[in-house]
C-alpha cells in the first residue's frame, strides 16, 4: 500500500491546485439569477409540445399570423411531447428560461405557482369576461391570481370504426353489461376488442382507464380527494375500481403497455383493434382523412345512482415569472383568446378540439358537435388524473397501473405500494 | 455519454491498422487446408451477417412508406419504395439542423481538445514540470469521474454564470471532460520521442514555442489523428451533455435530436429508421475516411 | 511507481510505429530532459488545460458532493441536510433496484463482450483473403452513437418486430414478447444493443494484443506437444494480461455510462424494472428536481467507478513493480 503512498498525497496536491477553480467563485447552489435582465426587445419564445406533424403546422401558422399583426414576435420552439413533460421543470427552475408554454391547467400548475415560477396573467383575464367561470376558476392559483391562459379543451371517449361496428352488427354501449357484451362480441370476430396505447413514454394514457371507472363507480368528489391524498389507494372503493378493470383486461390488447398511444390509434385504424379509450389528441398523429370513418360513445355507466362526470382536459398557456418581456407575453395570450386565433387553430389542426373562447366557432363535423354535447350534459368536469393532481404522482399511476395490466393477481401488492409512493409525493 | 475512454494503461504507440489486410502471409498448412479455409469463411460470413442484419433492417425500413409498414407489418418484404421517409427526417424531424448544430459543437471541440491536450503533454513530457506525475494523474482522474456527479452542477453553474443553454458552454464542457484522457495518451507519445531532436533544436537556440510547433507537434501527428478521429465521434454521438446544457430544441446536437424525432415521429418507425440512418452517416464517412487512425487510436490505450 | 512510468514501461511489442522510432525498445529506463527547466510559457502550457478541466470538472464535481448534503428543489435557497440523502436510499426500492440492475448491467456486459470480443478476435486473427471485411461488419456499430444504436433495436423489438418475426419462423412463436415492456426481459432486452456495440470494439482491443504475441511463444508450445486449449490457456490467455486490464476498464467504464440506451428505450420502465443508477439519477434531478438526493446518487456512482478504477490501478501498480 505504501507505494500508493505517493498519488495519494498527489491527489491532496492537486486538490491545491483547484484554488483556481475556486477563485472563480461561482457556486452551483447560487439562486439569484444571472444579471442581464435578459433584454430580448421585443421578441418571445413560445416553447410547445404540440409536435404532432398536424398540431405543430397548426401551431406554426398561428404563430406566424400573429407575428404578422404585431410589434412583438413570438419564437415558436417545438419540443417531442415525450421529451417536454419530463424537462419542463428544468425549463422553469432554469435562471434564462423560454417565456412561454403550452400547457394546461390543474394542480400541478398551481404548484409551479407556489413555487413562484409562473406568471401573473390576471390582466389578460381582465379582457376575458365572456369566458366560462369553471375555466377561470380552473385558472386561478391558490393565492387567487390566474397563472394559466385556456385556449381550448377536449373530451375523451371511447372510439371505434361506425364501418366495423356496422359489419359486426354492434351498436354503441351504454351499459356495463352492454359494453362488455360488445367486447365478447369482437372478440368472437377475431379482433382485439380494446386497444391500449401504454407503451414507453405514454403509458399516462392508463390513468384514463382509472380516472373513468373512478368517477363511474365513486363520483367525481371521492376522485378528487383521492388524489389530493384525502383517501388512500388501498381503500375497498380504490378495489371496486380495479375489480371493474379486471373484468374487461382479457379483452385488453396484450401488447397494449408496449406500444404508443400514437400506434394504438393506428391499430383501431387498420382494424387490428376494435375500440379505444382515447382523447381527441389521437386525431393529430393519423392520417388526415381517415377520421370519416370514426365515431365514439361515452365511457358506459357502471353505477346509475352515479351522476355522470366526463373528462374534459383544458389546455392552454401559462408563462414563466422571469420572462424579460411580460408586456409581449400577455400580448401574446391575450390574442391566443380571441376567436380569431381559436378558429384558426380549430382549422388548422386536426379540428378535434373545442376551443375554449366561447365566441369562437367549434368546428362543424358531428364528431366535435357530439363531443360537446356529451361535456354540455355531464352533471362535472374532471381533466385527467395529473391535471387534477400532479405529474408526479402521475408517474406513480403510471408504475402502478401497467403492473396491474400485466399482472393482475398482484393487486394488492400493488396499490399498497402505489399508495407508499404518493404518499412520498404528497409529502414532499 | 456515448464516450469509450480506453483505461489508464495507456501505452504510445500508434501501430498500423490492426484491420489491415496487409500483413505477414498465412502459414501452410496440409490438406484438408480448403476445407477448413470454406469452414472459416462460412463461418464468418454468418457472422458478419448476424452482425449487419439489424443494419440492412433498419435501412430497407427507412425506404418503405407509411401505408406499407402500417399495412404488412414491419418484418414484410417491401411493398413500396419511399425515400421520402430521409426528407421527412431531414427537415420535419430537424435532423438538418440538427446536423449543422453538431458539426459547429464537434469541429472546434476536437480543434480545442487536441490543441489544449498537446500544449499541457508537451510540457509534462519534455520538462522537468514540479509535480508532473500528480498532474497527469489528477487530469486524468478528471476524465474518469462519472459525468453524473457533474450534471446538476455544470447545468446549474452555467445558469448562475448566465451562459446556460449555449453551444460555447457545451464546447468548453466537451473539451474540459475530455482533455485529461487526451493529456494522458499524448504525453507518453511525446515521451517516445528521442531527446536528441530536442536537444539539437535548442542548440540552434529554439525556444520551447518553437520546439513544440515545429518539432514536436509534426511528429506527433499520428497520435493527434487516432485522437482526431476518436474525439469526433465520441462527441458527435454524445447524449448526456447537450441534454444537460442545452435546452433550446433548435441548438440541440443529432443525438438528442434523434430523441427529438423519435417523440415526434412516434410509432413511425420508417421515419425513425431514416433518422438514425442520418445520424450515423457523418460517424461511418469519418471511419472510413480514417479508418486506419481510427483503430490505432483505440488501441493507443490497450497495445502493450 | 507512477502511472507516468508505467506506461513507459517498455514491455512486449511496443513500438512508437508511426514515428519509424524505436528508442522504446531499449532498456533506458529515464528518458526525461532535465536540461530544460519549466518556463512561463511551460507553465501556462500546463495551467491553461488544467484550468479548463477545473472550471468544467473539478469545481462542479466538488459542487455535486456539496449539493447532495442538501435539500434542494433548484429553486428555493438549499437547506443544508447532512447524510439524510444517503439515509434515504436504504429504505428506497427504486435505488436497490436500480443498484442491482447495475451490477447486472456490468456482469452480464461486461463478461459477454469480454468473452465475445476475444472470441472474434481469435476467430478473425489470421490475416487472409475478406478478414478486413469481417472485421469491418463486426467493427461498424462502434462508431454509431448508443442513442441510434437503440432507436434501431427498438424498431426490432416492436411486438411485431423482427426479433418476434425470426422466433415465430423458427418455430418459436410461443416466445414471442414485448421485449422492452415486459419487466422480465426490458433490461436484458437493453443489454443487447449495448454488447452488439461493445464486442466489436473489444474485439480490436484484443486483435492487436493478440498480434503483440511472439508467435515463437505458439511455436515453442507445439514443438512441446500442447493442445490448442492449452495453447490458449497458457500462452495466450497469459500474453494478453496488460490487454485484458484495458478491456476490464473500458467495459466498467462503458456500462456505468449506459445512460444513453436505456434512456433513449424505456427510460427506466416499465415500473422502474430497467432502472439503472444512471438513469435514476437523471431522473431524480432533471424530471423530479431533486437535486440533493439526484446529486447523492451520482456521489454513489462515482463512488462505485472509482472504486473498480483504483483497485484497477493498484493492482497494475504492484504489478509493475
Amino acid at each position: 500500500m505504501s507505494r500508493f503512498e505517493p498519488s495519494r498525497r498527489g491527489f491532496l496536491a492537486g486538490m491545491g491546485a483547484l484554488g483556481a477553480g475556486v477563485a472563480l467563485g461561482g457556486c452551483a447552489t447560487a439562486t439569484t439569477p444571472s444579471g442581464g435582465a435578459a433584454q430580448k426587445g421585443g421578441a418571445v419564445t413560445l416553447q410547445s409540445d404540440l409536435s404532432s406533424p398536424l398540431a405543430e403546422k397548426a401551431m406554426k401558422s398561428l404563430v406566424a399570423a400573429y407575428n404578422k399583426q404585431s410589434t412583438y414576435t413570438v419564437k415558436l420552439n417545438t419540443v417531442a411531447a415525450t421529451t417536454y413533460q419530463p424537462l419542463l421543470p428544468t425549463y422553469l427552475t432554469s435562471a434564462n428560461p423560454p417565456d412561454i408554454y403550452t400547457w394546461y391547467a390543474g394542480s400541478d400548475a398551481n404548484h409551479y405557482s407556489a413555487r413562484g415560477l409562473l406568471l401573473d396573467v390576471s390582466k389578460v383575464w381582465s379582457s376575458l369576461g365572456n369566458y366560462p367561470t369553471a375555466l377561470k376558476t380552473l385558472s386561478t392559483d391558490a393565492s387567487g391570481k390566474q397563472i394559466f391562459v385556456p385556449t381550448d379543451y377536449y373530451w375523451w371517449g371511447v372510439f371505434y370504426r361506425k364501418s366495423q361496428f356496422k359489419k359486426w352488427g354492434l351498436s354503441e354501449p351504454t351499459t356495463w353489461a352492454e359494453f362488455l357484451k360488445v367486447c365478447q362480441t369482437i372478440k368472437a370476430k377475431g379482433v382485439i376488442p380494446i386497444g391500449l396505447g401504454a407503451g414507453t413514454g405514454t403509458a399516462w394514457v392508463a390513468s384514463a382507464w382509472f380516472d373513468y371507472f373512478d368517477i363511474r363507480i365513486n363520483g367525481a368528489e371521492y376522485h378528487r380527494g383521492l388524489l389530493a391524498g384525502q383517501h388512500k389507494f388501498t381503500d375497498p372503493q380504490v378495489v371496486k375500481v380495479f375489480d371493474a378493470w379486471k373484468q374487461v383486461l382479457p379483452y385488453f390488447d396484450p401488447n397494449g403497455t408496449a406500444v404508443s398511444w400514437q400506434e394504438a390509434s393506428n391499430q383501431l385504424l387498420q382494424g387490428e383493434t376494435g375500440m379505444l379509450l382515447t382523447g381527441t389528441f389521437f386525431a393529430d398523429a393519423v392520417p388526415a382523412g381517415s377520421l370519416d370513418d370514426l365515431d365514439f360513445f361515452k365511457f358506459p355507466v357502471l353505477d346509475p345512482s352515479v351522476p355522470d362526470v366526463e373528462e374534459a382536459p383544458t389546455d392552454g398557456l401559462f408563462a414563466s415569472s422571469h420572462t424579460g418581456n411580460s408586456a409581449a407575453v400577455m400580448d401574446f395570450m391575450s390574442w391566443m383568446t380571441t376567436p380569431t386565433a381559436q378558429n384558426m387553430w380549430t382549422q388548422t389542426s386536426s379540428g378535434t378540439v373545442i376551443p375554449a373562447n366561447p365566441q369562437a366557432t367549434s368546428p362543424a363535423t358531428p364528431l366535435v358537435q357530439k363531443g360537446k354535447a356529451m361535456l354540455a350534459a355531464a352533471a362535472d368536469l374532471t381533466q385527467f388524473f395529473n391535471r387534477d393532481s400532479t405529474d408526479a404522482l402521475q408517474n406513480t399511476a403510471d408504475t402502478a397501473l401497467v403492473d396491474f395490466i400485466q399482472n393482475p393477481g398482484r393487486l394488492d401488492s400493488i396499490l399498497s405500494t402505489w399508495q407508499s409512493q404518493a404518499e412520498k409525493v404528497w409529502n414532499s | 455519454m456515448a464516450a469509450t475512454t480506453p483505461g489508464p494503461n495507456a501505452v504510445p504507440s500508434a501501430r498500423p491498422s490492426a484491420m489491415s489486410s496487409a500483413a505477414r502471409p498465412a502459414p501452410r498448412r496440409g490438406p484438408g487446408r480448403s476445407l477448413r479455409t470454406a469452414g472459416f469463411h462460412t463461418g464468418a460470413i454468418l457472422l458478419s451477417a448476424v452482425w449487419f442484419l439489424p443494419i440492412a433492417l433498419i435501412l430497407i425500413i427507412s425506404l418503405r412508406s407509411t401505408d406499407d409498414v402500417l399495412g404488412h407489418g414491419l418484418n414484410a418484404l417491401p411493398h413500396s419504395f419511399h425515400p421520402g421517409n430521409y426528407a421527412s427526417a431531414w427537415t420535419g424531424g430537424g435532423m438538418e439542423h440538427a446536423l449543422v448544430n453538431s458539426a459547429v459543437i464537434a469541429v472546434p471541440s476536437v480543434a480545442l481538445t487536441l490543441l489544449l491536450a498537446s500544449m499541457a503533454a508537451f510540457a509534462l513530457s519534455r520538462y522537468e514540470i514540479p509535480l508532473r506525475r500528480t498532474l497527469i494523474l489528477v487530469m486524468l482522474g478528471g476524465n474518469l469521474l462519472p459525468p453524473q456527479i457533474l450534471l446538476v452542477p455544470v447545468a446549474k453553474l452555467s445558469q448562475v454564470f448566465g451562459v446556460y443553454d449555449t453551444l460555447t458552454t457545451l464546447i468548453v464542457v466537451e473539451v474540459g471532460f475530455g482533455l485529461g484522457f487526451y493529456v494522458f495518451v499524448l504525453q507518453g507519445f511525446m515521451r517516445s520521442i528521442p531527446a536528441e531532436i530536442q536537444q539539437a533544436a535548442l542548440i540552434d537556440g529554439a525556444g520551447p514555442f518553437q520546439i513544440y510547433w515545429r518539432i514536436v507537434l509534426p511528429l506527433t501527428r499520428p497520435a493527434l489523428a487516432a485522437l482526431g478521429a476518436l474525439a469526433f465521434t465520441w462527441i458527435f454521438n454524445d447524449l448526456l451533455w447537450p441534454i444537460t446544457v442545452l435546452i433550446t430544441e433548435s441548438k440541440m446536437p443529432v443525438t438528442p435530436a434523434l430523441l427529438t424525432l423519435q417523440g415526434q415521429f412516434v410509432s413511425y418507425w420508417n421515419v425513425i429508421a431514416a433518422g438514425s440512418v442520418i445520424a450515423a452517416v457523418p460517424t461511418v464517412a469519418v471511419f472510413l475516411r480514417f479508418q486506419r487512425h481510427f483503430i490505432s487510436g483505440l488501441n493507443l490505450g490497450a497495445v502493450k | 511507481m507512477s502511472v507516468a512510468s508505467t506506461q513507459a514501461h517498455p514491455a512486449g511489442a511496443a513500438t512508437a510505429g508511426g514515428l519509424g522510432v524505436r528508442g522504446s525498445r531499449g532498456p533506458r529506463r529515464d528518458r526525461r530532459f532535465k536540461p530544460f527547466g519549466p518556463s512561463p510559457l511551460l507553465i501556462a502550457f500546463v495551467v491553461v488545460p488544467l484550468l479548463i478541466e477545473s472550471v468544467a470538472v473539478f469545481w462542479p464535481a466538488i459542487q455535486g458532493v456539496y449539493i447532495s448534503l442538501t435539500h434542494w428543489n433548484g429553486v428555493n435557497p438549499p437547506t443544508f441536510a447532512g447524510l439524510d440523502n444517503y439515509r434515504r436510499m436504504f429504505d428506497d426500492p427504486v435505488f436497490r433496484k436500480a443498484l442491482e440492475n447495475t451490477a447486472i448491467w456490468l456482469v452480464l456486459f461486461g463478461t459477454v463482450s469480454a468473452a465475445g470480443g476475444l472470441g472474434c478476435a481469435m476467430f478473425l486473427q489470421r490475416e487472409r483473403r475478406g478478414i478486413a471485411v469481417y472485421r469491418a461488419a463486426l467493427f461498424l456499430p462502434v462508431v454509431f452513437s448508443l442513442t441510434a444504436t437503440a432507436l434501431m433495436w427498438q424498431t426490432l423489438y416492436q411486438p411485431r418486430g423482427l426479433a418476434n418475426g425470426l422466433l415465430s419462423a423458427i418455430g418459436l412463436g410461443s416466445w414471442q414478447h414485448a421485449w422492452l415492456a415486459d419487466p422480465r426481459t426490458a433490461l436484458y432486452a437493453q443489454i443487447l444493443p449495448a454488447l452488439w456495440r461493445e464486442i466489436g470494439y473489444v474485439m480490436v482491443l484484443y486483435l492487436a494484443g493478440l498480434k503483440g504475441i511472439d508467435p515463437a511463444l505458439h511455436e515453442a508450445a507445439k514443438v512441446d506437444g500442447a493442445s490448442a486449449w492449452q495453447q490458449f490457456r497458457n500462452v495466450t490467455l497469459p500474453q494478453l494480461r496488460s490487454v485484458n486490464a484495458v478491456v476490464l476498464s473500458v467495459i466498467v467504464i462503458d456500462s456505468l455510462r449506459s445512460f444513453d440506451v436505456v434512456w433513449s428505450l424505456t427510460q427506466g420502465g416499465p415500473y422502474n424494472s430497467s432502472q439503472l443508477l444512471s438513469t435514476y439519477m437523471y431522473q431524480t434531478a432533471f424530471v423530479n428536481t431533486d437535486f440533493g438526493y439526484g446529486c447523492a446518487l451520482a456521489v454513489v456512482i462515482f463512488v462505485l467507478a472509482f472504486g473498480v478504477i483504483v483497485s484497477y490501478l493498484i493492482r497494475a501498480f504492484k504489478e509493475t513493480d
